[in-house]
């Protein structure tokens, strides 16, 4: 079997070179489409990497539970109107918290609250700080750092918070807050800590520790009407080995308590990543059909050209049927320069790409992924563009009469 | 139609042509530009083929060169009926037995002069390095070494044509097609196309080549006529003198040529 694949490659080439300026153009409508899938991708794998690395931070032994049944899928979670999620009850209890406390193998235990109200100090914060309500167990459960003083603890009197370096900054001008006195909802509390910056806002708890206000649950009463809803439950095992018992024991649990209704979550490892990482996925998803619709148009310029330079090189396709090209040359030879354009161009969206990914991440808390498995979308996408849209016209170039094409005086 | 006017050789045909129609249209349109021809061709005869314009020379090279396959009757190449074979094959045969020589010289403008007559090279799979040697080589038959990596454009007509024929010939062909090798041609480019042509058929090539000029059927060893898609005579010319110093420079005729061409043209 002749092997004129290299001579292909050396003749698109040439022919690309002989037309620089129209290649380049063409060229450069698959590279947006390519930068654009490539970023969208950078991105997302970052962000989802953050939340896995949390959790594997964590040690792979902290279960969550989370009230309401499991989303069927990221789409459903993208459907549904936060307001929705956001108002409706919480199914869990402090009931709960006592039964889910006496299971075999837990070792810490800490339900998340998070209200919404008027936080200030020395100054207004901003409005959507959050205030989270929590047992001292927190700090180990999720274990949190402290930057300065000392986490909630439950021999303390009186009422006392613990801030985030962020919101310290905002309302008092520094991160050394410690014993300033900060009003939640109109109480005042005393700051007993600072967290140390952790630059995670995304997470699995679902609240930015860098900017919030943490209390203790028992002065919780004061401020929210005695009607506490615990939006989550984090739970901290002794070993891994005892993860998947704990996690049984707590669903029989909480089923007694809830009188046999399946109305909570129980996740662990990587299940407490996905709806993050699915919600990200989705997004990317949706984002990356739009970037579809400029590789289209990005692969029809291909087809575009093609034709034309199908249309001018009538006679070369001619004289080369002539000195003995086979229909299948000539396929070959039209379909390796449109992958050339296409490839051309999905190398230099795939780079394009990532500056763009730096040059946003600039204003993300995250950082563009690196991995095989976007250079190999990246690749994968250009060569389907190509092929698909170079095959037409190289089979048209094929079908071209050579007596039409070498007549004379054309 | 009986066969006619074969040159008496022992040499294998080459060619064997048995009521050989090409039709072009459909219903009224319908009309056949070669209606039934009979030929016979050996090798290592140099044929010209002359006729007035429509009458299917052209399509009859098309033919024998294997572009044109909607053919109906037999077309023998080699021994070969060309109808059993698929179009790769077809590619096969015009990439390694026939050489093409064009009025328009058809030589591709975007490469050089050796690229081009490595071209043909290129489609039997042989390496790059191989066939621009091989190229080369011929372009140095040619006269034409220096010329190696001129474009095209920058060639004169029969420089041009040069490289045509060292691209025909590149890779060996048992026939050469020439059609109107020397139309686009001064006389004297001409004269030195056709002495290249006539120094191949002293080497054994077949050589087929359509004209519309009588004179250049002094070079060939048969003249076929075709009219209306049939061929209307076909003669053995006088094997031609093989002593170029006796050659008649070309515009001056002998009176037996001008009689004979006379005769023709009352026909």
């Amino acid at each position: 079997m002749r092997f004129l694949l290299l001579n292909h490659i050396q003749n698109a080439r040439d022919s690309l070179r002989s037309n620089r300026s129209r290649s380049m153009l063409t060229m450069f409508g698959v590279t947006i489409g390519v930068a654009s899938i490539t970023t969208i991708l950078a991105l997302s794998a970052g962000a989802a990497q953050i939340v896995q690395q949390q959790i594997d931070g964590l040690g792979g032994n902290v279960a969550v539970i989370r009230p309401g049944e499991k989303p069927a899928s990221a789409f459903d979670q993208l459907t549904q109107l936060p307001v929705q999620q956001g108002y409706t009850a919480s199914t869990l209890t402090n009931n709960d918290l006592r039964s889910i406390e006496r299971i075999d193998g837990v070792s810490a235990i800490a339900p998340l609250m998070v209200l919404s109200g008027a936080v200030s100090g020395d100054s207004d914060a901003p409005k959507s700080t959050p205030i989270v309500a929590t047992t001292p167990n927190l700090e180990q459960v999720n274990d949190l750092q402290v930057r300065d003083g000392q986490f909630l603890d439950p021999s303390l009197l009186g009422s006392t918070a613990v801030i985030g370096p962020q919101l310290s900054v905002d309302v008092f001008g520094t991160e050394a807050s410690i014993g300033k006195t900060i009003a939640v909802k109109g109480k005042e509390f005393t700051i007993i800590g600072v967290l140390k910056r952790s630059n995670a806002p995304i997470n699995f708890n679902g609240v930015d520790f860098d900017n919030a206000v943490i209390i203790d649950t028992k002065s919780l009463g004061s401020i929210s009407q005695e009607s506490p809803q615990i939006q989550q439950i984090n739970v901290r095992v002794d070993t891994v080995a005892n993860l998947n018992s704990v996690i049984v024991e707590t669903n029989k649990a909480l089923l007694r308590n809830h009188f046999g209704q399946a109305d909570f979550t129980v996740l662990s490892g990587d299940e407490i990543a996905q709806p993050t990482g699915q919600i990200f996925a989705a997004i990317a998803g949706v984002t990356a059909a739009i970037a579809a619709i400029s590789l289209l148009v990005g692969g029809i310029g291909i087809m575009n050209i093609m034709l034309v330079s199908v249309a001018e090189r009538k006679r070369e396709i001619g004289i080369r049927k002539a000195v003995g090209a086979s229909n299948g040359d000539i396929v070959a030879q039209f379909l390796i320069e449109a992958l050339a354009l296409s490839i051309g161009g999905g190398v230099a969206g795939y780079l394009l790409g990532y500056f763009v990914a730096f040059g946003i991440s600039i204003f993300l808390t995250f950082d563009p992924q690196f991995n095989f498995a976007i250079a190999g979308v990246a690749l994968g996408v250009s060569i389907a563009i190509g092929t698909l849209f170079g095959l037409y016209p190289a089979i048209r170039a094929a079908r071209k009469d050579p007596i039409n094409a070498l007549r004379q005086y054309e | 139609m009986t066969i006619i006017g074969t040159m008496a050789t022992n040499n294998p045909p080459v060619i064997v042509l048995k009521d050989l129609r090409k039709r072009f249209g459909i219903g009224d349109a319908e009309h056949y530009a070669l209606d039934g021809v009979d030929v016979r061709i050996d090798k290592g005869e140099f044929i010209a083929i002359m006729g007035p314009s429509g009458c299917g020379k052209t399509t009859l090279l098309n033919v024998l060169g294997l572009l044109d396959s909607d053919i109906e009757g037999t077309y023998k190449l080699d021994g070969i009926d060309v109808s059993t074979l698929g179009s790769i094959k077809r590619a096969r045969i015009r990439s390694r037995q026939i050489g093409f020589i064009f009025q328009s010289f058809n030589l591709i403008p975007r490469l050089n002069v050796l690229e081009n007559v490595a071209l043909p090279l290129t489609y039997k799979g042989i390496p790059r390095l191989k066939r621009l040697k091989a190229a080369s080589a011929m372009l140095g038959n040619f006269h034409l070494a220096e010329r190696e990596y001129y474009m095209p454009h920058q060639l004169s007509g029969g420089q041009t044509q040069r490289v045509a024929i060292a691209r025909a010939l590149v890779n060996d062909p048992s026939i050469i097609l020439a059609d109107e090798p020397t139309g686009n041609l001064d006389s004297r480019s001409s004269h030195i196309i056709m002495e290249e042509l006539s120094d191949l058929h002293q080497r054994g090539n077949t050589i087929i080549m359509v004209t519309h000029n009588p004179r250049l059927t002094t070079y060939a060893s048969r003249v076929i006529t075709m009219l209306d898609g049939k061929i209307d005579t076909d003669t053995d010319a006088k094997k031609p003198k093989k002593d170029t110093t006796k050659k008649r420079p070309l515009g001056k005729k002998s009176k037996t040529t001008k009689k004979r061409r006379a005769k023709k043209e009352k026909k």
